[in-house]
This record gives structure tokens, C-alpha cells and sequence, in this order.
């Protein structure tokens, strides 16, 4: 058999507020990541705000890569390829990420790659162990809640996802009810867990198909408060914040579990920043137990946005003979293929 | 062997000089589809001559004022080249290479409009000196500026959107070669320090500011 020489990706992630850059060998074994985050800088408006996102990217760009490089200790000539994010996310942000991509591609005559962004967040889970297919990946994220099918290596059928908000979103706009700082979403999960889910939520979108709906369930939530209000009874945000997640989680752990029924899974990962959700994690590794499916859940560092898992998914897009010329232009909506 | 750099408007200029004289330019309207165009055109630039990139010695980019995504376009191309080839790099921005591309017979008012009754513009004398540095400006501030002003020409892309009066108009053809003259020697900055200058802040943080 003929010796396979490894593959050096560097990947360029610049989807939302997260500028960075990673390089990772084969598609498995991560070289040296760099995440500037702007968390600090968006928490002051509530959420991200797309034009200081872009001009944040634009500042931060170069010494993300160099760093990236530097920790790696590697030069741009002992790079095989580059993959990059072109979509979905926010436009003046993915272009910064692109730009640069197809700049360093051009001068050094590298194969240029388009990564989907929800491909690199199911991939970041072949950092931690191979894919086995079929495979159900559920992804949920501040922008995404999607239920996908992949019977090999890139072969993506979207079976359902949200009709509405991401639950990542519907997460942080209740926490912001709640009275918690952005991002809410994590710091909702903790307050959860000193609470009992005593008030009353709809499951959202309880039905046959395979998708999702949190609009109703956050309106559900701010009216909740608001009534609670008027009342003059006092909102317990433990409860309030359990009795969110309760319904949240479930509606999500109800429709995988159909999904897992009906495509005869046999293999189980979860990616996206809720994945950090403790609640969600424990139920999920509850529901492969019962279903007799092997669970993958990637750790915390892989759940975020991340140039580590573009990289990873660029590996395998390259196998598949997806690689892009210097036309290539971000998009805000990008359907998985 | 200077590259000249500019993506701040709706079109994209670009070019390359060697001793004062032009290898290869572009100049073409493209709008939305300027992130996807912006590369390859470069590329082609390249291919019309026999200059490889490493044979840049400097960079000269348009850092703004303008359309804020068309700088970002430009200015990220530059600095990442400047950066990974480490080659010299410089700014310059729009309002100055489109005083300098005019001739400096009158006081030089260039204006790029910005909606809402605001321009970006400066005033340049005819021994290059500011008059007004380039600023983010009303119309009705910039009118003021000018009534001390006997005789100024406006040069702008944006004749009917412009709400102050000349005698003379100039549209605004950048001459590459001028620009890159007047350019090659300015001192050379960090590729990680060279950034838009947008002179305007986001609507977000003008909201935030005005509470």
C-alpha cells in the first residue's frame, strides 16, 4: 500500500463574533488554535452587533494567523490547504475570514476550501473519535437548531430544523427576561439548577415533523414574566429558569429521539455552543442509553465557534473534492449540501 | 514596484507602478459583487504582466473613508499580503487620493456623501495643506467651512446627492500613478496596525454614546 502523506489544513473561522484560526493535521489531530473572542466587547449591547463584529474581524485578522502560526511553529509553506468559512453567518464578518483565506491561497498557491459552517461544528466531533455512520447529528447553537442525517463522510440530509429562532437564541433573549448579561445562555443553565420547574410552558412545536419552533416559547416566557408582574407576585428566576429548560430541552430530546427511531441510527453527536448546556448533555447521554446509540458529545472548547473545527471539516470537504477558485463569496444563508 | 489598493467605493481600483510608470491597472463598477471580484481581478492584474506578488516592495491600500465593507475588502487583502510576504505597507485615504489626483490649481474640496445630510470630505490648498482634515461632516458644517473660501472646486462620484455648490465640479478618475508618486516614500506601518479609518463610529455605538 502506498504511504498517505499527512495533510495540513489551516482553517479561518469569522462567521460571528469569533476570529480565529487553527491548524490541524488529517482531520483529527488539532496543531495549535487561536480564538480572539469579542464577548466583552458585544456584551455592552445586549447581543452582537454586526458592523463592530466585521471591525473587530478586520483589526484582529492577521494577528490571530500569525499567532496561530507561531504556536504551532509552522510557516505558511508548510500549510497543504486552507479552509474557510463562507456561510451562514454574519456577511461583513464571514468576508474578513474569506478575504484572508483567499489571499493566503493566492500568493501561496494553496487548494482553497469552502466549509460550511454547521459541516465544521459536526466535524469538530472527529477531534475526538471517528464517525460512524448513519450518523444523527443534532446541532444547536445561538444561530442554528438542525437535525442532520449523514450517511458518509460529507453526505448531509437536513431532516428538520428550526422554523423560527435558533434555541441558542430563544436561550439568550429569556435570560435577558430573567435579568441575566449577555450571553444569558450559559449563566440561564446554571440559575436552572437551583430550580423547580413549576411554572406552566408550552412544548414548543409538538408534532410529526422533524423540526423546531422557540419564537412561541420565549413569547410564552416574557408574557409569563409580565403577567407575574402585573400580579405583583414575585418571579422566582430559579423556576422560571428550570421550568424553560425543561420544555426546551425536552422538545429537542423528543424530536432526535424520533429521528433515531425512524432512520435506524446507530451513532449520536451533538455540536454547537448548547452543547456546553448541562441539562441537554445529561439528557442526551440518558437518551443514547435508552435507544442503545453511541453518544458524542465534543468538549466544551470544541462546542464555541472555533477555526479548529473548519479545518477538520475542510480535511474530509477535501477528500470529497470540494475545493473552491478565488470567486469564491461568503453567504449569510448557505444551505448544507 | 508599488501595488496601489482601493475598494472603498462602489468601484475597484487598482494598480501596479515600477518607476513612475504604470505595468497594469484596474477600473470597474462592482458593488455587491466586489468581495467575490476584488481577488481575482488582482490576480489578473499579475497575469497581464510578468510581476509576481513577492516582487512588491510596498503596499499603498485605501483605508477609507466609504463604503465600510469595500474598505474592510481591500484593506484585509492588503494587510494579510503585507503581512505573510512581509512587505512595507502604508495607507492613504480616499479623500486624499482624490485631491491629489486633481490638479492643485484651486482649493481642492473632495466629497464622498454619507447619507442623512452627511459627506465625508477635506479641503486641500494648492500647496497640499489641509484646510479641513477629512472628516465625517453635515453638509450645512461644511458649507460653513467653505464661505470663507472665495474659489474651490468639489470633486466627487456623487454630484447629485452633494448639497453644497462650486463653480467647478470634477468627477473623480484615481490617477494611480500620481497617487503612488506622492505615496512611495510615506512611512511604512505595521501590516497588524493598518485598519479602516471609517471616521464615523457604528450606529450602535453613536446610540450608546448620545444616552
Amino acid at each position: 500500500m502506498k504511504e498517505k502523506k499527512d495533510m495540513i489544513i489551516l482553517g479561518i473561522e469569522s462567521s460571528c463574533d469569533e476570529t480565529s484560526a487553527s491548524i490541524v493535521k488529517n482531520g483529527t489531530e488539532e496543531i495549535a488554535t487561536v480564538i480572539s473572542s469579542q464577548i466583552d466587547i458585544h456584551k455592552d449591547y445586549g447581543g452582537v452587533v454586526p458592523e463592530i463584529a466585521s471591525r473587530h474581524h478586520v483589526k484582529n485578522i492577521t494577528i490571530v494567523l500569525e499567532e496561530c502560526l507561531e504556536k504551532a511553529n509552522m510557516t505558511m509553506d508548510e500549510i497543504d490547504a486552507i479552509a474557510i468559512t463562507y456561510g451562514p453567518g454574519l456577511i461583513g464578518s464571514l468576508l474578513i475570514g474569506l478575504e484572508a483565506a483567499k489571499t493566503l491561497a493566492y500568493l501561496y498557491q494553496k487548494p482553497l476550501i469552502p466549509v460550511h459552517h454547521i459541516a465544521g461544528h459536526i466535524y469538530a466531533n472527529s477531534l475526538v473519535r471517528p464517525f460512524k455512520f448513519p450518523l444523527l447529528a443534532l446541532v444547536v447553537s445561538g444561530g442554528h437548531t438542525e437535525l442532520i442525517e449523514m450517511t458518509d463522510h460529507y453526505k448531509f440530509k437536513k431532516l428538520g430544523g428550526t422554523l423560527d429562532d435558533a434555541i441558542g437564541e430563544c436561550y439568550d433573549k429569556v435570560a435577558r427576561v430573567i435579568g441575566l448579561e449577555y450571553p444569558g445562555g450559559p449563566k440561564l443553565d446554571k440559575l436552572a439548577k437551583n430550580g423547580k420547574p413549576t411554572y406552566k410552558l408550552p412544548i414548543p412545536l409538538h408534532d410529526d415533523s422533524y423540526n423546531f419552533s422557540f419564537s412561541g416559547l420565549k413569547s410564552a416566557v416574557i408574557n409569563l414574566a409580565h403577567n407575574e408582574e402585573q400580579r405583583e407576585h414575585e418571579l422566582n428566576k430559579e423556576n422560571l429558569a428550570a421550568s424553560f429548560q425543561k420544555v426546551a430541552v425536552e422538545s429537542v430530546i423528543s424530536k432526535t429521539r424520533k429521528a433515531i427511531e425512524e432512520n435506524k441510527i446507530k451513532y449520536l453527536i451533538v455540536a454547537g455552543g448548547v452543547a456546553a448546556n448541562q441539562i441537554l448533555r445529561k439528557e442526551i447521554e440518558n437518551l443514547g442509553e435508552e435507544m442503545n446509540v453511541e453518544v458524542s458529545i465534543p468538549p466544551m472548547k470544541y462546542c464555541t465557534d472555533n477555526a479548529t473545527m473548519i479545518a477538520a471539516a475542510g480535511y474530509y470537504a477535501y477528500l470529497d473534492g470540494r475545493t473552491a477558485d478565488l470567486s469564491l463569496n461568503s453567504t449569510s444563508t448557505a444551505t448544507l449540501k | 514596484m508599488i501595488l496601489y489598493i482601493d475598494t472603498s467605493s462602489n468601484y475597484l481600483y487598482a494598480g501596479i507602478v515600477k518607476e513612475g510608470k504604470l505595468q497594469a491597472e484596474i477600473k470597474k463598477e462592482y458593488g455587491h459583487q466586489l468581495s467575490q471580484e476584488a481577488l481575482p481581478e488582482i490576480v489578473s492584474m499579475f497575469e497581464s504582466t510578468r510581476i509576481v506578488p513577492k516582487d512588491i516592495t510596498k503596499i499603498i491600500v485605501v483605508n477609507g473613508p466609504g463604503s465600510f465593507t469595500g474598505i474592510r475588502i481591500g484593506i484585509t487583502i492588503a494587510k494579510v499580503y503585507a503581512w505573510s510576504l512581509n512587505i512595507p505597507i502604508t495607507t492613504i485615504t480616499s479623500l486624499e487620493a482624490m485631491a491629489i489626483t486633481s490638479k492643485n490649481d484651486l482649493i481642492r474640496v473632495p466629497i464622498i456623501d454619507a447619507r442623512r445630510g452627511y459627506c465625508y470630505a477635506t479641503i486641500v490648498d494648492e500647496n497640499d495643506n489641509f484646510i479641513l482634515e477629512p472628516a465625517y461632516i453635515t453638509y450645512e458644517n461644511l458649507k460653513k467651512e467653505l464661505e470663507e473660501i472665495k474659489n474651490y472646486k468639489i470633486i466627487t462620484n456623487d454630484q447629485d446627492k452633494v448639497e453644497v455648490t462650486a463653480k467647478t465640479w470634477e468627477s473623480y478618475n484615481p490617477d494611480i500613478v500620481k497617487i503612488v508618486d506622492k505615496y512611495k516614500n510615506k512611512e511604512e506601518l505595521n501590516p497588524h496596525a493598518v485598519n479602516p479609518n471609517y471616521l464615523k463610529l457604528t450606529e450602535a455605538e453613536e446610540s450608546r454614546n448620545s444616552c
